[in-house]
C-alpha cells in the first residue's frame, strides 16, 4: 500500500472526523431550519444586495438540502462509515471467535473480598454445585484447569458484536435508497376537475412535462365536514383508464394512497374549478328538453328553430337579482344577447312590465322556445400528488435493519462471565467477574445475582 | 367533575411532590422522599384515569380518537410519560435525589398546558391527515423517547451539582451524601440517553411511514423533521464519544443537557417556524 493511499485510509477510518462530521451536519441542518427553504428563496433573494444575493445563491443556502455542500458530507460521512467497519471487522471476528480461555488479564484484579464467596467446602466438592449453579442460569458452562484455580465461563449473545455492523450497514442502504430515489424518482402535482381526466403530469421543481401511458379519470370529489367546520374526509373516486378501457377503479383518500402502474396517487388538495356549470333546459309548446351542463364558451343548437347558443357569462349574482347565464343567440341569421336568470318568475313578478322594458331579459323572447336555467353548480377539483420513488424498498429495508441493529447492541449486548474456584488458605474461594460490550450496569446486576444463587448453594 | 379538573389537581399534586423531593435533598429526612414518592405515585394513577376519561369522553362526542392530537393532549402526554419513566428508574435504583430534577419538568409541562395562551383545551375531530394508524404508535414512541432524554438530563443536572460540591470537600457529607453516587449517575444519564435515543430511532421511522402513507414522501425536510434530526444526531454522538472515545462524566451529563435543550426545541420551538407538524398553525 502506498504512503498516500495510507494516509487517506487513516483520514477516513478515524472516529473523530466522523463526530467533526456530524457536528457539521448538525450545523448545516440548524441553518437550514431557519433559512427559508426552496420555496421562498425567490421572495428573500430580491430583499439582498445583489453581491449578498449570489454568495446566499453560491453556497446553496436556498436549497441546503439539495446543495453541494450537504452532498459532499453525506458522501464523506458514508466512506468514514463504510472504512471505519471495514476497518473494525476483523477486530470484532476476533473477538467474536475469541475462545473464553484465557481470561482477559486484570479480570479478577480489585475485586473486594466481600465479593469474594468463601466456602469451608473443598474445591473438588464445591465445584460440582458451582456448575450446576452456572447450568441451572445459563445452561452449559466451559470449563479450564489452570494453575490459578478451575475457570468456568459462560457467554451470552455473542451475535450482540455485529449489531454496530447492522446499524451502519442500515444507514448506508437508506443514503443509497435516497440517492436512488432522487435519481431515478419524480415527484408530481396536478389538479383534474370533476368528470374530467389527465394524461400528462408535471414534474414538481422542473418545467419537464411527462406522458402517462394511462390516463386518470376524476369521476367525482366528496368533502365531508364536521358539525364544527373542520374537514373530516377528503376523498376522489378515481378511475384509471388505458386503451379506453377502465383497468382500475379506486377511491382516494387521505393517509391512504393508490398504486397504479408504478407511480402512487395521494390526496394533497381540492379547490373549486373557477368554470361553473350551469344546468339548463327549454322547451316549447309540446315539450321539455333533458338537462344540459354549459360552462363558458360552450354552443348548443335547438335545430327544428334553427337556433344556435353559446354561453357568454356564467354568473352567480348579477345584479342582486341570482344566478344568470348570458346566451349569444343566433337566429334567422341575426345574433341577440339573452339573459337568464334562474329565478326569473320572481324577478318578473316584483318588476311588472319588465319583459316590455328589457327584452332580453325573457326567456321566451324567441317563441315558442322558453329557456330556463335550474341552477349553477360549483366544479370541484381534486388535487393529487404522484410520486414514483424506487428507492423506497431500500430506505424501508436499511430502517428495519438499523432499528434490528440498535436493539440487539443496547438491549441485547453481548455478555461473558467467569467464575473462578480455588484453594485460599484453609478455605475455598469463589470469585465472579465479567465482560460487557456495553455499559456495565446490568452485568453488575447479573453477576450480583449469580453470586446470591452461589452463597444460597455453598454455604460457606 | 371533569378529566380537565382532574389534569389541575395532578399538576397541583405534581407540584407538592415536587417540594417534597426537594425537601428530602435538604432535609435528609427518609420521611420526605417517601411521601414525595407517594404523591407522584397517586399523581399518575390520576393522570393515567384522566387520560383514559378523556379518551372515553371523546367517543362520548361521536368523534373518538386516541388523546395525542394537539399540543394540550401531547403535553399532558408528555408529563405522563416523564412520571412513568421517572418512577420506573426510582423503583429499580433505588435512590429518590433524582426526582427533585425531573418532576418539575412534568410539573411545568402540566401547568404550560392549562396556563398557555393558544392552546385548546378542547377536544377536537381528527382532520384527514391525522386519521391514521400510524398516529398512536409515532407519538407514543416519540414522547417516550423525549421523557427518557428529560430524566437523562434531570440526572445530568444532577451530577454536575454533585460534581461540585464533590470537588470542593472529596467527601460525601451533607447534601451530596444524600445525592447519589457520581458512578451511579454517569449509568444512569447513559442508559436513559440510550432507551431514548431507541425510543426516538423508532418514533422517526413510524413517522416516516406515517408521512410515506399521508403525504407520499417519506422524508420531506420540514423543520419538525429536520430538529428530530438534529437530536437524533446528538445523541448518536453522545453514544459514540461514550464507546469509542471512552468519555465519560462532566461530558455526558453536558450532553444529556444539549441534548435535552434540542428536545425541547424539537418539541415546541419548531413551533414558531412554518411547516407540517405545525401544533399552532390549526
Amino acid at each position: 500500500m502506498s504512503k498516500k493511499t495510507n494516509l487517506l485510509l487513516q483520514f477516513f477510518s478515524s472516529v473523530k472526523l466522523t463526530i467533526v462530521l456530524l457536528i457539521l451536519i448538525v450545523l448545516v441542518f440548524i441553518l437550514a431550519s431557519f433559512l427559508p427553504q426552496h420555496r421562498e428563496t425567490a421572495e428573500v433573494v430580491k430583499q439582498l444586495s445583489p453581491n449578498a444575493a449570489k454568495l446566499f445563491l453560491f453556497f446553496g443556502l436556498a436549497d441546503l438540502y439539495h446543495s453541494p455542500l450537504f452532498y459532499l458530507l453525506m458522501v464523506l460521512l458514508s466512506f468514514n462509515l463504510i472504512i471505519c467497519s471495514l476497518q473494525r471487522l476483523p477486530v470484532s471476528l476476533k473477538q467474536y471467535r475469541a475462545s473464553c480461555f484465557p481470561e482477559p488479564s486484570g479480570l479478577f484484579e480489585n475485586i473486594p473480598d466481600n465479593r469474594v464467596i468463601f466456602t469451608d467446602k473443598e474445591k473438588a466438592q464445591a465445584s460440582p454445585i458451582l456448575e450446576a449453579c452456572l447450568r441451572e442460569k445459563y445452561g452449559n458452562s466451559k470449563k479450564s484447569e489452570t494453575e490459578r484455580g478451575l475457570l468456568f465461563c459462560v457467554e451470552r449473545r455473542r451475535f450482540s458484536i455485529f449489531g454496530v455492523y447492522a446499524v451502519h450497514l442500515g444507514i448506508l442502504i437508506m443514503i443509497a435508497g435516497a440517492v436512488a430515489g432522487s435519481l431515478f424518482g419524480f415527484e408530481a402535482d396536478v389538479n383534474i376537475t370533476e368528470g374530467e381526466s389527465i394524461d400528462t403530469v408535471r414534474i414538481a421543481h422542473g418545467k419537464e412535462i411527462r406522458k402517462l401511458d394511462f390516463s386518470v379519470r376524476c369521476d367525482k370529489f366528496t368533502v365531508e365536514l364536521y358539525d364544527n367546520g373542520a374537514p373530516k374526509t377528503y376523498r376522489s373516486d378515481l378511475s384509471f383508464i388505458r386503451n379506453n378501457q377502465v383497468e382500475s377503479k379506486g377511491a382516494l383518500l387521505v393517509n391512504h394512497p393508490l398504486t397504479f402502474a408504478d407511480l402512487r396517487f395521494y390526496q394533497m388538495s381540492y379547490g373549486v374549478s373557477p368554470e361553473t356549470k350551469a344546468i339548463m333546459t327549454y322547451s316549447d309548446d309540446r315539450q321539455k328538453s333533458a338537462e344540459i351542463a354549459l360552462t363558458q364558451g360552450d354552443f348548443f343548437a335547438i335545430p327544428q328553430y334553427n337556433i344556435h347558443a353559446h354561453v357568454l357569462r356564467v354568473e352567480e349574482n348579477v345584479m342582486q337579482m341570482g344566478p344568470a347565464v348570458k346566451l349569444q343567440i343566433s337566429a334567422s341569421g341575426k345574433d341577440f344577447p339573452l339573459w337568464i336568470f334562474q329565478q326569473i318568475d320572481e324577478i318578473a313578478a316584483a318588476n311588472p312590465g319588465l319583459f316590455s322594458q328589457v327584452p332580453v331579459f325573457n326567456p321566451g323572447l324567441f317563441k315558442p322556445v322558453v329557456f330556463s336555467l335550474k341552477r349553477l353548480e360549483r366544479q370541484y377539483f381534486t388535487g393529487l400528488h404522484i410520486v414514483r420513488d424506487p428507492g423506497v424498498p431500500f430506505v424501508a429495508a436499511g430502517g428495519a435493519l438499523m432499528v434490528a441493529g440498535l436493539l440487539i447492541i443496547f438491549l441485547l449486548p453481548h455478555r461473558r462471565i467467569w467464575v473462578k474456584i480455588q484453594e485460599s488458605g484453609t478455605k475455598t474461594a469463589i470469585i465472579v467477574a465479567g465482560r460487557s460490550n456495553r455499559h456495565s450496569a446490568g452485568l453488575e446486576k447479573q453477576i450480583a445475582g449469580l453470586r446470591d444463587l452461589i452463597r444460597r448453594k455453598i454455604p460457606s | 367533575m371533569s378529566h380537565e379538573t382532574i389534569f389541575s389537581w395532578v399538576t397541583f399534586i405534581y407540584f407538592a411532590s415536587f417540594v417534597l423531593y426537594l425537601f428530602q435533598v435538604v432535609l435528609d429526612k427518609n420521611f420526605w422522599g417517601r411521601t414525595a414518592s407517594l404523591f407522584a405515585r397517586v399523581g399518575l394513577a390520576a393522570h393515567t384515569l384522566a387520560i383514559f376519561w378523556r379518551w372515553k369522553a371523546s367517543y362520548d362526542l361521536g368523534i373518538g380518537h386516541v388523546p395525542l392530537t394537539n399540543l394540550y393532549e401531547s403535553l399532558i402526554f408528555f408529563a405522563w410519560t416523564i412520571i412513568l419513566i421517572y418512577l420506573i428508574l426510582e423503583w429499580r435504583i433505588k435512590s429518590r435525589s433524582a426526582g427533585v430534577c425531573v418532576v418539575p419538568v412534568a410539573f411545568l409541562a402540566m401547568a404550560y398546558a392549562s396556563i398557555a395562551p393558544g392552546i385548546s383545551d378542547k377536544i377536537e375531530p381528527l382532520i384527514p391527515a391525522l386519521q391514521s394508524n400510524w398516529l398512536t404508535s409515532h407519538v407514543v414512541t416519540c414522547f417516550m423517547g423525549y421523557a427518557a432524554f428529560t430524566v437523562a438530563f434531570g440526572c445530568g443536572i444532577i451530577y454536575l451539582v454533585q460534581d461540585a460540591i464533590m470537588g470542593k470537600t472529596e467527601k460525601k457529607t451533607g447534601i451530596s451524601g444524600r445525592l447519589p453516587s457520581l458512578t451511579l449517575l454517569d449509568a444512569l444519564i447513559y442508559q436513559c440517553a440510550t432507551l431514548g435515543f431507541i425510543f426516538l430511532t423508532i418514533g422517526i421511522m413510524t413517522g416516516s411511514i406515517w408521512a410515506h402513507y399521508a403525504w407520499g414522501s417519506y422524508w420531506s425536510w420540514d423543520p419538525k423533521e429536520t430538529w428530530s434530526l438534529i437530536t437524533w444526531l446528538i445523541y448518536a454522538i453522545m453514544l459514540h464519544s461514550q464507546y469509542v472515545r471512552g468519555w465519560h462524566g462532566k461530558r455526558m451529563a453536558l450532553f444529556a443537557f444539549i441534548g435535552f435543550a434540542s428536545v425541547l426545541f424539537t418539541y415546541l420551538g419548531v413551533n414558531y417556524l412554518p411547516g407540517l407538524h405545525s401544533y399552532l398553525k390549526s
